[in-house]
């Protein structure tokens, strides 16, 4: 049989949850993944009773184990944090593309629970002993996670760091993640300066794979605007290339 | 692996062979072997493709899908790589990996559904499902699948052009589904299939300090909360219609499958719940086949026969 290959669907156990800020957790999952996972990419979850699957960016990702840095919105994001460990969760991933890492000193710029992706793109740069600053911005100290690293913190009521938006932060940049002002800020300082920009989107999905088109959005490509899906063309795009809405 | 082994659960759609009765809903499954990642496409009844349409089309602006509490809403719009591509690109991952297809056909008049018929003729396309929940440009746009003399002359045009097998896709927004159907036997259906969506709307509402910010989307809601009104349809279609029916709406086990057998479906589509566990469609086969083996009916024909009565 030509099918005898991976499949991407696991039954994974939760081995941590835990609260990290005021109203996000840390969740890793055993689930045994045998590929590597690369910083960008995304996974989905089953939330017991709902329709769409929810998805979360890999945060972490060590011997078979999944970890994902969660936000409490609504009901499926609260559902996930009222499990315990040992429950079974079922997982789909690693889904999407991912950041392009370049020998190249890079600015990593994170806002709210966004920066779970750059966090991982962190450690991935680490490891190759790639010259980066993590720049991280959230509504204010409570709300930062406290298993991240960054290199720098900007809080809106200036308990923590500095007063302001993490974009203030921005003179020369590269990787980024989450809220749309900030990540057209960063897409539109790059396009200014010259400089390369990749920025991780997001969007309401259903299928995660590519199939269904209901998480596009418009991209230059070859002088026209073309859709791209988000879940499989995304979640990581170039800056230039996005067509902000 | 060895879940068609038996073929207890053959199935005859007038003359249409499928190794099961389970086929994927077009739009939740793709062109070909897009979900090979979560099943072995290969062992389906059949997929039923995106809608294709002669061009390729860009589909809806702005926010195209929103969960609600039993389903969800789609406003995708018919974005598609059209015939020609599909013909180029996908059909031969479909040969080569021995995936049965159904293509999902759409247009805006009849010329078009016309034009396709014609391609899918020439190309030896086993079987198309006419999705005739479209607005038809002529006719003020109103949808040719809601009144039965622009529905009988759009299958019959299609018939007339079409020698494969030739499956007729319902919508549940009209007043009187049976009278739909009775008009697409009458142009030359092989099968029906009901239902596709239903119109739907969800207005999400925020309110921050006293201001207002509402998210409307209109579209289509498919999903569990749809199955009793698809069951419905597919009881009342089934009282007035000898081809086979093939049930479709808000399917995610095995029991709302039996349910459609009894009333009166011969096969099932499966959609949105591809969405919440991609690779449902291989558990609810492998559960079928139990089922009818512990249950000791000679085959799915015995068991569709024992719900029925
Ligand atoms: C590629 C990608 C990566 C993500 N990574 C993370 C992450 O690392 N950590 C994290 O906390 N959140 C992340 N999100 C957002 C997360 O998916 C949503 O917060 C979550 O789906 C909300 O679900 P809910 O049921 O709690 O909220 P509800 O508001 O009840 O959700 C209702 C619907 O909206 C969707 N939805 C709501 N907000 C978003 C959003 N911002 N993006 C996409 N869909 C949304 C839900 O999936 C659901 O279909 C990511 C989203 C995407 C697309
Ligand atoms: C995202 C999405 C896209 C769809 N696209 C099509 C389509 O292109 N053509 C069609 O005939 N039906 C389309 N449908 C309808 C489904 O095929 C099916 O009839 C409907 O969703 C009801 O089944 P379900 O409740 O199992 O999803 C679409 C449904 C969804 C959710
Ligand atoms: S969620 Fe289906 S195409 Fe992206």
């Amino acid at each position: 049989m030509i099918n005898e290959k991976i499949k991407k669907i696991y039954n994974g156990k939760i081995e941590r949850i835990e609260k990290v800020a005021q109203t996000s957790y840390y969740i890793e999952i055993n689930c045994q993944v045998p590929v590597e996972v690369k910083a960008g990419q995304f996974v989905t979850v089953y939330c017991s009773g709902l329709t769409l699957r929810r998805p979360f960016s890999v945060f972490s990702n060590d011997n078979g184990r999944i970890g994902i840095l969660l936000k409490e919105r609504g009901n499926g994001t609260k559902y996930l944090t009222s499990l315990k460990i040992g429950d079974n969760i079922d997982l789909i991933g690693p889904l999407g593309n991912q950041f392009n890492i370049e020998e190249k000193k890079s600015l990593l710029i994170g806002a709210g629970i966004g920066i779970a992706p750059i966090s991982f793109l962190k450690k991935e740069l680490d490891k190759k002993r790639i010259e980066n600053c993590l720049a991280a911005g959230f509504l204010n100290k409570k709300e930062i996670p406290i298993n991240i690293k960054v290199d720098k913190i900007y809080t809106d009521d200036g308990s923590n760091g500095e007063k302001g938006s993490v974009v203030d932060y921005l003179d020369e940049l590269i990787k980024l993640y989450h809220p749309l002002p900030v990540l057209k800020t960063v897409a539109n300082v790059g396009e200014k300066y010259c400089i390369a920009t990749q920025i991780s989107m997001e969007k309401v999905m259903a299928c995660a794979i590519g199939v269904c088109r209901g998480c596009v959005i418009n991209i230059k490509k070859n002088g026209s605007i073309v859709n791209a899906a988000v879940c499989k063309e995304g979640p990581v795009f170039n800056g230039s290339e996005v067509v902000w809405e | 692996m060895g879940i068609i082994s038996s073929g207890i659960l053959q199935t005859n759609l007038n003359g249409y062979i499928l190794k099961n009765p389970i086929i994927t809903a077009s739009g939740t499954y793709g062109y070909n072997n897009e979900y090979s990642d979560f099943v072995n496409v290969s062992t389906l009844g059949a997929i039923v493709t995106k809608a294709i349409t002669l061009e390729p089309r860009e589909g809806n602006k702005g926010i195209r899908i929103a969960e609600t509490k039993a389903g969800m809403i789609n406003s995708i719009g018919l974005e598609n790589v059209g015939i020609e591509r599909f013909l180029e690109e996908k059909l031969k991952v479909l040969k080569d990996e021995n995936i049965e297809f159904i293509m999902n056909i759409a247009g805006s008049t009849i010329r078009e559904y016309v034009e396709l018929a014609k391609i899918c003729d020439e190309n030896k396309i086993k079987a198309i499902e006419v999705n005739i929940s479209c607005p038809n440009v002529k006719a003020g746009c109103l949808e040719f699948g809601t009144e039965e003399n622009s529905l009988y002359e759009l299958v019959n045009s299609v018939r007339n052009n079409y020698r494969g097998i030739l499956i007729v896709k319902l919508t549940p927004n009209v007043t009187s589904i049976e009278k739909i159907a009775m008009a697409a036997q009458k142009a030359g259906a092989d099968a029906i299939s009901a239902i596709n969506t239903l119109k739907g709307t969800q207005i999400k509402i925020n309110c921050q300090n006293g201001e207002i910010n509402k998210t409307i989307i209109s579209g289509g809601y498919s999903g569990k909360g749809i199955k009793p009104i698809a069951v419905g349809a597919v009881m009342r279609i089934a009282q007035v219609v000898n081809i086979p029916i093939i049930g479709i709406g808000g399917i995610e086990t095995l029991e709302d499958v039996l349910e459609f057998f009894a009333a009166g479906a011969e096969a099932v589509e499966i959609g949105t719940a591809n969405f919440t566990h991609p690779n449902i469609s291989e558990t609810i086969i492998k559960e079928l086949e139990e089922y009818v083996k512990i249950n000791g009916f000679k085959d799915i024909e015995e068991l569709k026969k024992e719900l029925r009565s």
